[in-house]
């Protein structure tokens, strides 16, 4: 008997293979094939959330098919309420993902199969309790992006000038290809660093298994945990946005096609920031609560250098991108504290901040088809021919900033409530000031792209979203309202197995 | 009775020879040759231990290994043929199209 | 069905307007419209005013009742983090009844004042006015600081909305984003102020019992953010720039609730402010200083609107000071009258400027005859800003002005009483100056506004004549007592309105003194306009921060990324050096093979 997690997970990758079967030609077949892999993920998920045990708690719905049972590697499978709010995330974003790219023309089957497998590899992180498999899983979902950027990407490079544009030449800069290698190098080199940690665990407790709760219960030595925990941070740190490995970010999601910059930004930085909570902090207790300061110090930069980072920009996907990385930060510093707080806004921001971003890109997707620009200073005006578009960007961006009634403002509360709890309240404060440098940003976005006078005549028929893109932009902004006016819909979930994992991680700590 | 050595001396030259002229020319053909050179001085000193130490083994083997050499030949000159058709030489350091 | 519960009719005056805003946003045909959309608003916000009403007359049966009935909210380890409700008491009903008739006479107001947009962006209008309504109320109604905290942005974000209702003008386009962000600043610190309080007390109740360093630092922070919402010096300068919305919206935002809210939001906290001296201190010393401050610069001021604008600066002023001096029901006494006069003169002003179109007050002149019931509304208004015995400012301006005095604080209620002197005299030249004189040129064709128009100000024309005379029962109604009494404050600053009237007639209605004689004031009024200080944020914001950013963009590209692309480029670069052993050339490779082969003889052989 199939479980359901393991059809939520195969679900799409069916969805790829059966799409090799279809000719290319056959274009809206292709994209309904693909729309219903991604349809039936979104269904499943909701269905896990459904069939949660709310009351029971912990880890449910267990599946267990043997790999290599010489190594200790099986198929574990098992969800709990982190991974049920994450896998809604998933659903949604995927949905909402290929609707928006339902305009894809170059070699459309080869996107959507890379896409439905990208979405396989993330659902199975999410549902994984194998490290082995977790980690397989992480490199599927990280791999399809090198196609993905480097054939379908952007292929309008940053043109840079000034005296550094020699430089640029010199490194080839810009380009989609440039773009699309470092994002994949970037973040193998943190796989790297993150097989050496994995690795150390697996032998550290005896070599027999993989199985994420024999790792995590296993008492490694302080000496040992002091070093491992700063590989598993900054591997899995590397994908999500964390100071200084955040820079493949901005390329990347400036190069990618749409749907790509929805899914990486919106899903998969989240593996990282996941990985960094289920495998650093809850594996290695000891090393999480050492290095807890120096995570969070990162974070704070992270979340006003990335917002002072944004504030600079003119390109409009790198301003999306920066802010990304800086609420990404918000994630991090979230899960540094350490406190029930903290970790249920680290998990929920993970959530609001991923409707919040695809929703982003998605309206940047939309602009740049339309007015094949993305230089904000050469726009304006543009609420008069797409208010559509101007009113879900505006969204978006309440939602970054924290305004009540989006999902954001939940998210950041309960991470400055966590901040303020935990060892080093003072970070608070920076992270606040970031919130507020957020507005700045957006709202200058906002004023320059669709507000004053205007459009330039050459953008005077721009058309406002149809079709397919108002599916994406309606369940992402009615996501984005629904959770941030009922967040206990969410948070419920995240909120009952996170004071467990916390009791488990501050309990194996002698101070 | 001719000592071992004089064999074994006899085909340390030829190998030589067959070294310095893989090393030294430019022709295929020539480079097809040296390597023949160096084939049939092993091939001396199969024969000649085989001849040292009685017993027919080494000689069946050199047998087999000129059959081998032949078609080693085979197909090198038929190589050599089609880059001669297709460049109008056969110098193997002007052959390399392939190269990035 | 059972009778409806004061819950029921919370619940009605809230949604009604959500559901309005949701309606007019959601079904596109209807906004399109324009005029059901506005009517569907309408509606909803007569609705909310009937509910409003209906809960204050109870209220008033019995004033001690306070209904609250919440709802878990957020979760966290597994109990109720934070709730979300409705709490009915004698505050927030009377808070509620000001706002829910302001925002309908606003709304009925706009009716004729808005005609002219085109019906989709009519229709928006009247969607984002549903929408504050219900984010005002939704502060009003709270059962508890963060519900209020979301109330306080949202109406934030409408504010921004409404000011930037024009979005086509650039000036519109800056008002609006500058309002958000100076008022957003501010909120930092009552974002702050929420964590703190729940660090300290695990909840965000009203009803806090905090006392000492926490209690000081927690209201200070609260203070902060309504310095920036109520437009106190040093944040006041968003509110001068928000004129650029229509005329309700400053009228109904900008004058009488919304700013209001900071005030509200004191009142809510006072057990929390008693017990915090060293910031109602400052609250006194700030809103005194702001008051005069913003008097002086509403005297040169040659816009109508902005006149108004820096005279809310100056009232709210009042306010902050009364609560400084610890007397809520001082400042919540003066809130309410404030907002029906305040509110009557916006609307008034618009109407002038919907005949004249022109904000300037050298358009108008002799409009008197022209718009004989605008005219005699206005004059009301002003009249009771200027604090003419019998109208409504006249009781609660006399009750701040005592309890300054009463609390010891003499240079504030110096800087009070000069301010109402200016006060007078300020609205006494707006008077003359529109109403009275020569006709210019756009003032002769100006005719009476339309019926929409007329009855707000009537309605509000009332409330500004007769809201002084329920002190007793407001004061009931936060269980406070007050008897009029007219003490030496009351006479020094009537009859230094008076005098001020008198000074503004002398000048501006008999043209006995010539203007020229106060050229001497430009300059104090040209330094204190916020010129200076716009012109230090200005330069905080493009030359610090931006510069900042710049950097920081900048060192992220070249030296962060730059790090990571040097790396790249010495391992590309490493490779082309090393390609070159390489050479593809077989006989290069055999020679290695040799050599290789003869170096391992020789070594095989040494001895």
């Amino acid at each position: 008997m199939i479980g359901i997690l393991s059809t939520l997970v195969a679900a799409p990758f069916l969805a790829a293979v059966v799409l090799l079967l279809v000719p290319d030609r056959a274009r809206l077949l292709v994209r309904l094939i693909s729309l219903t892999g991604a349809g039936v993920a979104l269904a499943l998920s909701v269905r896990v959330a459904a069939d949660y045990d709310l009351d029971a708690g912990g880890f449910q719905m267990p599946e267990l098919y043997p790999l290599v049972p010489a190594m200790g590697i099986d198929l574990r499978l098992a969800v709990d309420g982190w991974g049920v709010s994450l896998l809604l995330l998933t659903g949604v974003i995927i949905f909402a993902g290929v609707l928006a790219s339902w305009t894809v023309k170059e070699r459309s089957k080869d996107f959507f199969i890379l896409l439905l497998v990208l979405v396989a590899g993330v659902c199975g992180v999410f549902v994984c309790q194998d490290l082995f498999v977790f980690f397989l899983f992480y490199e599927i979902a990280v791999l399809p992006m090198y196609l993905l950027i480097g054939i379908w990407g952007s292929s309008q490079g940053v043109t840079e000038a000034g005296p550094f544009r020699y430089v640029w030449k010199l490194f080839d800069i810009g380009g989609r290809e440039y773009a699309a290698m470092k994002l994949t190098l970037m973040l193998l080199v943190g796989s790297a660093v993150l097989l050496v940690g994995i690795l150390a665990m697996y032998f550290a407790a005896g070599g027999t298994t993989f199985d994420m709760e024999v790792l995590g219960a296993t008492a490694y030595p302080r000496d040992m945990q002091l070093w491992v925990f700063p590989l598993l941070w900054l591997g899995f740190g590397s994908l999500a946005g964390v100071f200084p490995f955040h820079t493949w970010s901005p390329d990347g999601h400036a190069s990618a096609p749409t749907a790509v910059s929805m899914l990486h930004a919106g899903v998969l930085m989240k593996l990282g920031a996941f990985g960094v909570m289920r495998v650093g902090m809850m594996m290695v207790p000891e090393g999480a609560v050492y290095w807890a300061p120096l995570v969070g110090g990162v974070a704070v930069v992270n979340i006003v250098y990335g917002a002072l980072s944004a504030m600079s920009q003119r390109d409009l996907k790198y301003i999306i991108a920066y802010s990304s990385v800086s609420h990404m930060g918000i994630v991090m510093l979230g899960a540094a504290t350490l406190t029930v707080n903290g970790w249920n806004g680290a998990v929920y921001q993970m959530f609001a901040h991923g409707i919040m971003t695809g929703l982003f890109f998605a309206l940047v997707g939309i602009i740049y088809e339309r007015a094949h620009t993305r230089f904000i200073p050469s726009m304006g005006g543009f609420a008069k021919v797409m208010p559509g578009v101007a009113v879900f960007f505006t969204l978006a961006g309440l939602s970054s900033l924290g305004m009540p009634g989006t999902a954001g403002f939940v998210a950041e509360l309960m991470v400055f409530l966590g901040a303020w709890e935990s060892a080093s309240p003072w970070w608070t404060i920076p992270a606040i000031l970031g919130a507020f440098l957020t507005a700045i940003y957006v709202l200058r976005a906002v004023r320059g792209i669709f507000w004053g006078p205007g459009p330039d005549p050459a953008f005077e028929d721009l058309a406002d979203a149809r079709g397919t893109e108002w599916g994406a932009l309606v369940v992402l902004g009615a996501a984005l309202v629904l959770f941030g006016c009922w967040p206990g819909l969410i948070v419920d979930f995240i909120d009952r197995v996170t004071p467990g994992y916390l009791g488990v991680l501050t309990q194996g700590v002698v101070p | 009775m001719i000592p071992l050595h004089a064999y074994l001396l006899l085909a340390a030259a030829l190998f030589t020879l067959g070294v310095y002229g893989l090393l030294t020319r430019r022709n295929a053909v020539g480079i097809l040759i040296s390597v023949e050179l160096m084939a049939n001085a092993v091939n001396i000193n199969l024969v000649a231990f085989s001849w040292a130490h009685g017993g027919t083994v080494g000689q069946v083997f050199a047998l087999f290994a000129m059959a081998v050499t032949v078609a080693e030949v085979v197909v090198g000159l038929a190589l050599v043929i089609l880059l001669y058709r297709s460049r109008k030489d056969v110098l193997v350091d002007q052959a390399r199209d392939l190269r990035h | 069905m059972s009778a409806p519960t004061p819950f029921h009719w919370g619940l009605i005056a809230l949604l009604f307007p959500l559901v309005a805003a949701a309606l007019i946003g959601l079904v596109a045909p209807l906004r399109r419209a324009g005029m059901p959309a506005a009517l569907v608003s309408i509606a909803a916000a007569l609705t909310s005013l009937l509910a409003s009403a209906v809960l204050l007359a109870g209220q008033i049966d019995d004033p001690s009742r306070a209904v609250v009935e919440v709802v878990g909210w957020l979760p966290v380890a597994g109990s109720t983090m934070a709730e979300v409700g409705l709490r009915l008491d004698g505050i927030s009903l009377s808070m509620l009844l000001i706002v829910t008739v302001v925002a309908t006479c606003v709304q009925v107001f706009s009716l004729g004042y808005m005609a002219d947009e085109p019906p989709s962006a009519f229709g928006r209008y009247y969607g984002f006015h549903s929408l504050f309504i219900f984010s005002m109320n939704l502060l009003v109604l709270a059962p508890n600081l963060l519900q209020a905290f979301a109330g306080w942005e949202l109406v934030g974000l409408t504010s921004y909305l409404l000011i930037g209702f024009y979005y086509r003008k650039p000036s519109a386009a800056k008002a609006a984003v500058k309002a958000f962000w100076v008022t957003k600043f501010g909120d930092m610190g009552l974002l702050l102020a929420l964590v703190f309080l729940f660090a300290q007390t695990g909840a965000f109740s009203w009803d806090v019992t905090l006392s000492g360093g926490w209690a000081v630092v927690i209201t200070a922070l609260v203070f902060f953010a309504v310095v920036g919402k109520s437009a106190q010096f040093p944040l006041h300068v968003w509110l001068p720039n928000a004129m650029e919305g229509p005329t309700p919206v400053s009228a109904l935002l900008h004058a009488a609730t919304m700013v209001a809210a900071g005030v509200f939001l004191v009142v809510r906290l006072d057990p929390l402010f008693v017990q915090a001296p060293e910031t109602q201190m400052a609250m006194a010393w700030i809103g005194a200083f702001t008051a005069l401050f913003a008097a002086v610069i509403a005297v040169v001021q040659k816009d109508i609107k902005r006149v108004l604008a820096y005279s809310t600066c100056s009232q709210l002023g009042y306010m902050i000071c009364a609560l400084g001096a610890g007397s809520v029901m001082a400042a919540y006494f003066h809130l309410t009258t404030h907002a029906f006069f305040k509110a009557l003169l916006f609307l008034g002003a618009g109407s002038v400027i919907h005949a004249v179109h022109s904000n300037n007050l050298a358009d108008m002149g002799g409009l008197w005859r022209k718009m004989r019931l605008t005219a005699v509304t206005f004059i009301i208004g002003a009249l009771a800003l200027a604090g003419v015995p019998g109208l409504a400012g006249f009781f609660s301006k006399d009750l701040v002005l005592e309890a300054v005095h009463e609390r010891g604080l003499w240079l504030p209620w110096l800087a009070l009483l000069a301010a109402a002197f200016l006060t007078a005299f300020y609205m006494g030249r707006v008077v003359f100056l529109a109403f009275f004189g020569t006709p210019s040129k756009a003032a002769e064709h100006a005719h009476e506004s339309g019926p929409t128009m007329a009855l707000p100000l009537v309605v509000l024309a009332v409330g500004s004549v007769g809201a002084g005379y329920f002190g007793s029962s407001f004061a009931e109604l936060y269980g406070a007592s007050y008897s009029f009494h007219m003490g030496l404050s009351g006479i020094v600053a009537t009859s230094l309105g008076l005098a001020g009237l008198g000074l503004a007639w002398l000048v501006y209605g008999r043209r006995s003194l010539p203007e020229s004689s106060f050229a001497f004031l430009a300059p104090i009024g040209k330094l204190a306009e916020s010129a200076l200080l716009d012109r230090m944020y200005t330069f905080m914001f493009r030359r610090v921060l931006l510069v900042l950013a710049g950097l920081i963009g900048w060192l992220d590209r070249y030296v962060v990324d730059g790090l990571i692309n040097v790396i790249g480029w010495a391992a590309i670069e490493g490779g082309r050096r090393l390609r070159r052993v390489q050479t593809g050339n077989v006989q290069d490779y055999t020679y290695a093979v040799v050599v290789g082969t003869i170096l391992f003889v020789i070594w095989g052989l040494w001895p």
